[in-house]
């Protein structure tokens, strides 16, 4: 069934990995479903699959079994490059380690996905800087990101997901290795662009600060979804 | 990379520059790098073979055609005969060669070898100079006098009376104890043969240049081929040839070690340089970039990487060259007094010598190599798993 209307959707999704004689079913049947602008938190214990499904969910691993919908496509068969398409033009990434290009400046790395895009160096800095000044990080844009912090290089990774304005953010653990004034503000950050722009944000965390400020908690054990709360 | 690059085009050079001094010591001590004589003196060297006064005329016009501007350095005519030496102790069996005395020294390198006395000039008539351990075995000393003696055109035995002029001494045992030089008309006189010679020796600029030379010397004389042939160094030196040849191939293997070395250098590098980068390859992938776009990023990267260090290294090995370009290489304290092999003294100081073709041949390794190199690398970044490249994964 196509579906449209869903910022992303899974159906009876299955991911097991085997090395040899080990066997590891690490989500296991998961259906679920985010409405467009969602606030939304994949919860659970280490091991309990809220990363695989966030990296099924971005193409980054295809499912064993199942189906995945993001922005209305179907992505399990999706060749590499439609694929690689699809997380250009409508998928925002957050890593727990920033994962920034070490030998690119702040801004050089916040503007990576237009560059790939092919948007001329005027709208893109155009577009870096207003992003930078909104989210506190003006002025730092020629640092390298061995000269930034902890919370300065996840501020330029956040600027780099959402400067492409996707339709779908993916955060793995980004405020894990921040102290809780950073990781507050991060949160912050996000919950403005959430709702100023309308972007998706999915992420997948142990950190109680986050699970408290989402609009909606999915718990997974397991591999398997829980529980499922929203709060009004 | 780039001292593997500079080690390479340095070596070269000095394995070219050595080459080639070998090459010039011999030819300069034997028969030029071009020999002009009749077809048969090569087999059977007697006077009978030589070339007149009218083939003397031709060779001399044919050597001075402009398409030999640049690569003649010099040329001298020599009547070469095969005789006795007497003096009143000794008698010896002799090379006597005579020679325009001016001529021949801008070609052999005879007259540097001066031991004591002076070499020949211009006006000598009975003069002669007579290589060390021969005066020593027949008790000459400068000044005194001593009786040659060979076959003259006639068939008969003729002598001349010379008196040493000069002697000289180049370490090559074949020339000490056995070569005699007298003025071109005295031995032309005493055999003989006036206006003749038995070969024009020719000193180029290089040893690539005898090719040429020999296809515009056939061509020139075309007309006086059942008179007059022009060898190379190597079918005239076959000695030194065999010689040179078997180093050419000390010098491949060496070189194809050097290269393979490089070559595992570079590849080893750019390999390090994706596998350190894991991470990074991985972001850019889940940025949005395909897997064929991360493999051509590498391989671009990879031969950028290639040509930036072979260029500089290359840059550096052509200064190191150049450094010795002037005065060369003097290996003197690894040798213990002359060091002689193909009937050639070899010169301990090596010049390195640069050519554009070690140039271009260096930036086709460098490019084989980088292209070699950046291959495998770049199928490898195509085939990371993204969660593990970028430790996603729980």
């Amino acid at each position: 069934m196509n579906d449209t209307t869903a910022a992303v959707r899974t159906e009876n999704l299955w991911k097991i990995f085997e090395n040899g004689d080990i066997r590891v079913e690490a989500v296991r049947g998961v259906t679920f479903r985010v409405e467009p602008g969602e606030f939304v938190v994949l919860a659970g214990p280490s091991g309990s699959g809220k990363t695989t499904l966030l990296n099924m969910i971005g193409g980054l691993t295809r499912p064993t079994n199942g189906k995945v919908w993001v922005d209305g496509r179907e992505i399990g068969g999706l060749p590499d490059r439609d694929l690689a398409e699809l997380r250009l033009n409508r998928i925002g990434f957050v890593f727990q380690a920033y994962n920034l290009l070490p030998v690119l400046t702040a801004l050089e790395n916040a503007e990576f996905t237009l560059l790939l895009r092919g948007s001329e160096a005027e709208e893109r800095r155009r577009r870096v800087g207003k992003l930078f000044k909104r989210i506190g990080i003006e002025g730092l844009e020629d640092r390298l990101p061995g000269k930034l912090s902890g919370g300065q290089q996840q501020r330029v990774a956040v600027a780099r997901a959402v400067v492409g304005e996707p339709a779908l953010v993916l955060a793995d653990e980004p405020t894990a290795n921040l102290d809780m004034a950073t990781s507050t503000s991060l949160i912050e950050l996000m919950e403005e662009l959430n709702r100023e722009l309308g972007t998706t944000f999915v992420f997948a965390t142990h950190d109680r600060h986050l699970m408290d400020r989402a609009r909606r908690n999915i718990r997974l054990v397991d591999g398997q979804i829980v529980s499922d709360k929203r709060r009004d | 990379m780039i001292v593997a690059m500079a080690l390479l085009v340095f070596s070269r050079a000095l394995a070219e520059g050595g080459h080639e001094d070998w090459i010039e010591a011999g030819v300069r001590l034997g028969s030029g790098h071009v020999s002009l004589q009749a077809p048969q003196y090569r087999a059977r060297k007697t006077i009978e073979y030589r070339l007149s006064a009218e083939d003397l005329g031709a060779v001399e016009a044919a050597i001075s055609k402009p398409a030999l501007n640049g690569r003649l350095v010099a040329a001298a005519p020599r009547l070469a005969v095969e005789g006795l030496a007497s003096s009143a102790s000794s008698a010896l069996p002799v090379a006597v060669i005579g020679v325009d005395p001016e001529r021949e020294s801008n070609l052999s390198s005879l007259p540097e070898h001066l031991e004591s006395g002076r070499y020949l000039e211009g006006d000598d008539r009975l003069q002669a100079y007579v290589g060390a351990r021969l005066a020593e075995r027949l008790g000459l000393e400068t000044g005194d006098r001593f009786v040659l003696t060979a076959q003259d055109a006639s068939g008969e035995i003729a002598g001349q009376m010379a008196r040493v002029i000069g002697i000289f001494r180049t370490g090559l045992p074949e020339a000490d104890e056995g070569l005699v030089q007298i003025p071109l008309e005295t031995a032309r006189e005493w055999l003989g043969v006036p206006g003749a010679v038995t070969s024009v020796d020719l000193l180029l600029d290089s040893s690539r240049s005898v090719r040429p030379v020999l296809r515009s010397l056939d061509a020139s004389l075309a007309e006086r081929s059942d008179a007059v042939r022009a060898i190379g160094w190597r079918e005239s030196n076959p000695e030194l040839d065999a010689a040179v040849r078997m180093d050419d191939w000390a010098d491949y293997v060496f070189h194809a070690v050097l290269f393979a070395i490089a070559g595992l250098t570079i590849i080893n590098t750019i390999l390090m340089s994706v596998m350190q980068r894991t991470r990074e390859f991985g972001v850019m992938r889940a940025l949005g970039l395909n897997r064929g776009e991360v493999g051509r990023l590498v391989f671009t990267e990879g031969m950028l990487l290639t040509l930036a260090s072979g260029v500089v290294g290359m840059l550096i090995g052509l200064a190191v060259v150049w450094l010795f370009f002037r005065n060369g290489i003097d290996f003197s304290s690894m040798m213990s007094g002359e060091m002689t092999a193909a009937g050639t003294v070899i010169d301990p100081v090596i010049v390195p010598k640069f050519r554009l073709v070690q140039v271009a041949e260096s930036l086709l390794f460098v490019f084989a190599v980088g292209t070699a190199a950046s291959i495998y690398p770049a199928w490898r970044a195509t085939r990371l798993d993204l969660a593990q490249a970028m430790k996603f994964a729980e």
